[in-house]
């Protein structure tokens, strides 16, 4: 026990510490950018918040509450898998601290508990948060008793179980087939990405099936949407008896006696230590296999006739150099690779859930995305908020851009050694991650056009836009990461943890947006006054596209301007 | 040639000089060994010499070329050796030799005859299309060390050069250091092991507390020829800590 605690503590740490030798001023910046943020997002968390409150509200005098409850715990088990499940992957089973543990005196199921409880605890963390924004004023909103309040705190103990252990057992196997026949980077990344599609593609149907995602709309108007959705919500709630330990736990919290909430409760908790337990017993005897297995490419290579072909060589120039050299090491590290394209496939993903989220069929039939788009204020507006949302979310998740200096690791010395001019070596970096997220860009603008029936040629004008901005937006990451890289990693993970660049990089996506908005709605205005004059929105896709273009010299220059600076006082 | 004027460099999270006031110059066709006990800044001063680490005070010139004013030009006229191996891990060996090899501005044709012969001498060819990762530590060094050579530079910077090295390497290595500095390049390593330092070495320098505590040929150092170089090392250094 005292060594599994100390394994916990040691993975806990590492995975959280934080630089001691941040100054006053930089602490006060850093303090400065986090407060803005909190502004920015807290009008959404306080949105979700209130509809919560107002859904408890709704719910007093109902029957079967405890429907509606399981339900919103069911939505927070599904946002702790979807940030969960990665930690999962990267942190147990592809770990790269393998060589660090074996030889320790340590039990391989001490090693593995210790691994589980760390990503446990991360699941935690955002378990508390959206039990913040859900339960809690769900059950202000249903006038709860004190022991509903009382019961939030086993529930965010037994809340992240079931996403964890969902995750576990697929990734297990998973794992092993990779371990066992992905010895080559890219095929192992690859299925990385293809088994954690594969989760969220069951994922969503699950939630599609249940009614959360599409569906009909029926003949309701605005007046009684809450009524409407709360007749949904114990809808989807009565199947939720399948998921019998979120059942017993919203019965028990919201249990009319004391035998009611203790029974369930039980219940619950053996529910839930029935399936840890099961997970454990599976797991345990893969983890040992999957530890010896990646280690044992060290000092181990396939002796073969080499032919000439083998040693190809080609100075292709510099900046090409650099950036091929960098997309092989990220494609063929599974943590960087599943990281990278995860962050580039999710967004398009993303923009069809929207799809089936907005495409609402009413009772006459008529969906409602095709309705709209025989309007032409929503053919004038509709490609400007997808712009805004799309900037907005591609510049902060894309890890190739957050972390160009990070994923240098140990290695920066070589960087810092090379006779390369230090601007080409950061082009590279930003030729790289604005290439990425194009492909990206791409495929949500095509998304756009195809479901929402966006015209092509504002298509177009947004992928051009979106090139612009992402590579003035990479500018500003890649100097940020610059400045307070997080160097010395022994998991890609750790320094993923720098959340001080995700943070900056979404402020980066804010100020764009908002620099999109103004320019829109000046021209959005004129254009209405005008009666949809189409000159309008001409000038103000030249203002967006001109501004972008603009923005993207302007970050270039800033970036070239003081990078050398921060670059020098890197000291390896 | 390596001159260094009175360098200095203290670490951002220290307020101990690692390297203080230190002034040396090593001459073409010299194999410079340079000593010290651990933390003296002997990798301190390495990672200036190679640009890794600015000084903060002085100057440092590598074959004429102040690294400060003109960075690249200086860093392209070195070759370098790290001590810890760390590298791009998942590149195959040929392709960081080829990464190596456009980074220093090096013809193909030129870089496919020295990758060939120097794999050659330290039977690794077999490896290079295999992935970095799957190398044994030895390996990785004489990656390193071919890596180093494969522009030809005018100086060749090596920070303990032999660890992990079989003995035949390591004899390659010593033999190819003698001759890159017959061919009138400048050699300066850094080593624990006193004995070689003793058998190749030209001059040697011994490093105590950021401080250059001694700097000339072995036999003016030692002065009494019965006195190892190693008593000698322990007797400077152990005297400097004193103090």
């Amino acid at each position: 026990m005292k060594k599994y605690i100390s394994l916990v503590k040691l993975l806990f740490v590492q995975q959280y510490r934080v630089k001691p030798t941040e100054g006053k001023r930089k602490r006060g910046g850093t303090i400065a950018a986090y407060v803005v943020l909190g502004i920015c997002f807290l009008p959404m968390l306080i949105g979700l918040a209130g509809s919560m409150y107002f859904l408890g509200v709704l719910s007093k005098g109902l029957e079967n509450v405890e429907n509606i409850a399981a339900t919103l715990l069911f939505v927070c088990q599904g946002v702790v898998l979807l940030f969960g499940v990665q930690t999962l992957i990267t942190n147990v089973f592809s770990a790269k601290d393998a060589d660090k543990l074996l030889f320790l005196p340590v039990n391989s199921s001490a090693i593995f508990a210790a691994k589980l409880t760390v990503a446990y605890l991360n699941e935690v963390i955002t378990t508390a948060v959206m039990l913040i924004v859900t339960l809690l004023p769900f059950g202000i909103g249903y006038s709860a008793g004190a022991g509903y309040y009382l019961l939030l705190i086993p529930a965010l103990i037994l809340v992240p179980l079931l996403p964890m252990l969902i995750s576990s057992l697929i990734a297990i196997p998973l794992s092993a087939v990779i371990t066992k026949f992905g010895k080559n980077g890219v095929v192992k990344t690859l299925m990385q990405v293809l088994m954690f599609a594969l989760i969220m593609g069951v994922y969503l149907f699950g939630m599609y099936e249940l009614g959360f995602i599409g569906g009909s709309s029926g003949d309701v108007d605005g007046s009684d949407m809450a009524s409407v959705l709360l007749e949904k919500l114990q809808g989807i709630g009565s199947a939720m008896k399948y998921v019998h330990s979120d059942f017993t736990l919203a019965s028990a919290m919201l249990g009319a006696s004391f035998g009611a909430v203790a029974l369930n409760l039980l219940i619950s908790v053996a529910e839930n230590a029935l399936l840890f337990g099961l997970v454990l017993a599976l797991s345990i005897p893969f983890y040992r296999w999957i530890l010896s297995a990646s280690v044992e490419g060290t000092g181990v290579f396939r002796r073969k006739k080499v032919k000439s072909s083998d040693l190809t060589v080609k100075n292709q120039g510099v900046v090409k150099e650099l950036i091929f050299t960098d997309i092989k090491r990220v494609m063929r590290d599974s943590q960087m690779g599943f990281q990278g394209i995860l962050s580039l496939i999710m967004l398009p993903l993303m923009v069809v859930v929207f799809y089936f989220c907005f495409s609402i069929t009413s009772e006459d039939g008529q969906n409602i995305v095709e309705m709209l788009q025989g309007q032409s204020l929503y053919r004038g507006i509709a490609p400007i908020v997808f712009l805004s949302y799309m900037s907005l979310l591609g510049m902060s998740s894309n890890v190739l851009g957050i972390y160009p200096i990070s994923r240098e690791n140990k290695s920066i010395y070589l960087v810092k050694s090379l006779p390369v001019s230090f601007n080409k070596y950061l082009l590279a970096k930003v030729i790289l991650s604005t290439s990425a997220m194009l492909i990206s860009d791409f495929l949500m603008c095509l998304l756009v056009v195809v479901l929402f029936g966006i015209d092509w040629y504002f298509g177009i004008a947004m992928l051009v836009v979106m090139g612009a901005l992402g590579f003035g937006a990479m500018c500003i990451t890649t100097l940020i990461d610059l400045k307070s890289p997080k160097l010395g990693w022994t998991n890609f993970n750790q320094s993923l943890k720098n959340a001080k660049n995700s943070w900056m990089a979404m402020l980066v996506g804010l100020v764009v947006s908002l620099i999109i908005g103004v320019i829109s709605a000046v021209c959005l205005v004129g254009w209405y006054f005008l009666n949809a004059a189409w000159y309008m929105l001409l000038i103000m896709w030249l203002l967006i596209i001109g501004a972008s273009v603009g923005f993207a010299a302007v970050c270039y220059r800033i970036m070239t301007g003081s990078a050398e600076k921060y670059f020098n006082l890197i000291e390896p | 040639m390596i001159r260094l004027s009175n360098v200095s460099k203290t670490y951002a999270k220290s307020q101990k000089k690692a390297v203080d006031g230190l002034s040396l110059e090593i001459k073409d066709g010299e194999i410079f060994g340079f000593l010290g006990p651990n933390g003296a800044g002997k990798s301190t001063t390495i990672k200036m010499i190679t640009g890794i680490l600015s000084p903060d005070e002085g100057t440092i010139e590598v074959d004429g070329v102040n690294l400060a004013e003109n960075s690249i030009a200086a860093k392209s006229r070195i070759g370098f050796v790290p001590d810890n191996h760390e590298t791009y891990e998942t590149l195959k060996g040929i392709e960081y030799l080829n990464f190596i090899g456009t980074m220093y501005g090096v013809e193909t044709g030129a870089l496919k005859a020295r990758i060939s012969e120097y794999a050659e001498m330290f039977q690794l060819s077999d490896a290079l299309p295999n992935m970095i990762s799957s190398y044994s530590h030895g390996m990785k060094q004489k990656l390193m060390v071919i890596a180093a050579l494969i522009h030809d530079p005018k100086v060749w910077i090596l920070d303990e050069p032999l660890t992990g090295l079989d003995p035949q390497s390591a004899f390659q290595l010593k033999q190819l250091m003698r001759k890159h500095a017959e061919q009138g390049n400048t050699v300066f390593f850094s080593s624990h092991v006193i004995d070689v330092v003793e058998k190749v070495c030209d001059r040697i320098g011994i490093i105590n507390h950021g401080q250059l505590v001694a700097v000339d040929t072995l036999d003016n150092i030692r002065k009494d020829e019965s006195v190892s170089l190693e008593s000698l090392f322990l007797t400077i250094t152990a005297d400097e800590t004193a103090k």
